[in-house]
């Protein structure tokens, strides 16, 4: 199966340095910006002047276009077609043109501009964070900040476990292709197909969790006192204030929404 | 105190350590069914189960890191949608309660029951955020019922509506399979596991 399991690339950069708690404030002000924000171009101004510039300040600008390129214009793409053609006609709305029978209109278009730039601010800005972050090191940072060790836990381990899972899952797939098994035949037999893939992935798996809930037992994962970590994770004056600023901008951007126009 | 009591029973170290290999499930399960071109999602099957054995907080925990988990490591178009996955596992885990993981039929309606709480929790998201269409196939019906003149709300409705039961049900009969699938000593060291057996 496909994919390594972290956008993660290892550099060195100024934006990597970055605290990632400073980095997940900024990628919510990116969002609540685009989506409650003033003005008909503030989405698509943050993406040009505010996450292109950052991604290349951290040195991960090609990642950034080749990522964004796979997961978000499909879908931006998409959306941005169906709602210039499908965006109810309101009555008095100009029409830009006749496709068959819809109209699209002007009005139409502009939402669907609208949207397809708030949801490419969403994805695009956690997929900056999501290349220059660590998972395990915004987990730090926040157990240390007073996050249930647990909750890290759970999360580190799944990013652990899924790619085992996956390995495990095309060595199955292949098995049971070697014996015989449809994977590409008509509905009906593909349907069958889905008991031998999963039965022995998911019994298997659920086997391990007894072992591994002993294992972490006897390391004191229940206990109550308070854990040292192994890393260091860089909390600077600057990185407080880039938060104060980020969370001044959500309050603005609320502000913006209530004022009366 | 009687609720955060009943909570914390329910979050063994058992619990613990089947929610990472319950979202590892949704995911890897997902994929296959993907490869498989099965035209449902089956994405939350792990969600069901540890809802099952470990009540709806549990459930209601292992939907939203799985959303999580998801936008962190796949695909980050996932986050906006971690209420629905949040809200499959509070519901499983209710259905759980009340008796409704023990013969298969009740699980049929349990499926139900997770399926109209998915098509409402998710119809707000896709109208605020997504303005209606999402990026999904099943779209088209929503353009399709907007050009009949129905509301943006009513005509998302609809589509999940339509979407949502055949997927979750098949969930729930799945979730319910790996359950009777497992030894009754090994069910036995999860908070719930009454609700089951």
């Amino acid at each position: 199966m496909k994919d390594k399991l972290t956008f993660y690339i290892e550099r060195e950069s100024s934006l990597h340095r970055v605290n990632p708690l400073t980095k997940l404030v900024m990628v919510f002000a990116f969002i609540i910006l685009a989506f409650f924000g003033p003005g008909f171009w503030l989405p698509s101004l943050l993406v040009v002047l505010g996450i292109i510039p950052l991604s290349f300040l951290g040195r991960v600008q090609r990642e950034y276009f080749r990522t964004a390129g796979r997961l978000l214009l499909p879908v931006v793409g998409f959306l941005f077609l169906m709602q210039s053609v499908f965006h109810p006609d309101v009555g008095d709305s100009r029409v830009l043109l006749q496709v068959w029978v819809l109209n699209v209109t002007v009005e139409g278009v502009r939402f669907a501009y609208l949207t397809a730039s708030r949801i490419f601010v969403m994805v695009s800005a956690f997929i900056l964070f999501l290349l220059t972050t660590h998972p395990s090191e915004l987990m730090s940072d926040l157990t240390r900040r007073g996050l249930s060790g647990t909750f890290a836990y759970v999360i580190t381990a799944t990013l652990q476990i899924i790619p085992q899972m996956q390995a495990k899952a095309s060595t199955i797939i292949d098995a049971q292709r070697s014996r015989g098994l449809d994977t590409d035949g008509s509905f009906r037999k593909r349907v069958g197909a889905l008991l031998p893939l999963t039965g022995p992935l998911v019994f298997g798996s659920l086997v391990e969790v007894e072992e591994r809930a002993i294992a972490i037992e006897a390391r004191a994962f229940t206990s109550k006192l308070e854990k040292t970590s192994l890393r260091e994770i860089p909390d600077t004056k600057l990185d407080k204030a880039a938060r104060w600023f980020f969370l001044l901008l959500i309050v603005l951007a609320f502000g913006s929404k209530l004022w009366p126009s | 105190m009687k609720l955060t009591e009943s909570i914390k029973k329910d979050f063994n170290t058992m619990t613990w350590v089947l929610i990472p290999v319950a979202i590892a499930i949704n995911v890897v399960i997902g994929q296959i069914v993907a490869i498989l071109k099965l035209p449902v999602y089956l994405d939350s099957i792990g969600t069901v189960l540890v809802a099952a054995v470990a009540g709806p907080w549990a459930g209601a925990l292992t939907g939203t890191l799985s959303n999580i988990i998801w936008g962190l490591a796949i695909d980050p178009n996932a986050f906006p949608w971690f209420p629905v996955a949040l809200f499959i596992g509070f519901v499983a885990g209710w259905c759980a309660i009340g008796g409704l993981f023990k013969t298969w039929w009740k699980v049929v309606i349990a499926g139900f029951l997770i399926a109209l709480t998915a098509a409402i929790v998710s119809t707000p998201i896709a109208v605020y955020l997504y303005g209606g269409i999402t990026a999904s196939g099943s779209s088209f019906i929503t353009a399709y019922l907007l050009e009949t003149g129905k509301g943006v709300v009513q005509a998302v409705f609809s589509t999940n509506f339509l979407v949502e039961p055949v997927d979750k049900i098949a969930t729930a009969l799945l979730a319910y399979a790996i359950i009777k699938g497992l030894s009754k000593r090994y069910l036995a060291r999860f908070p719930r596991a009454e609700n089951v057996s």
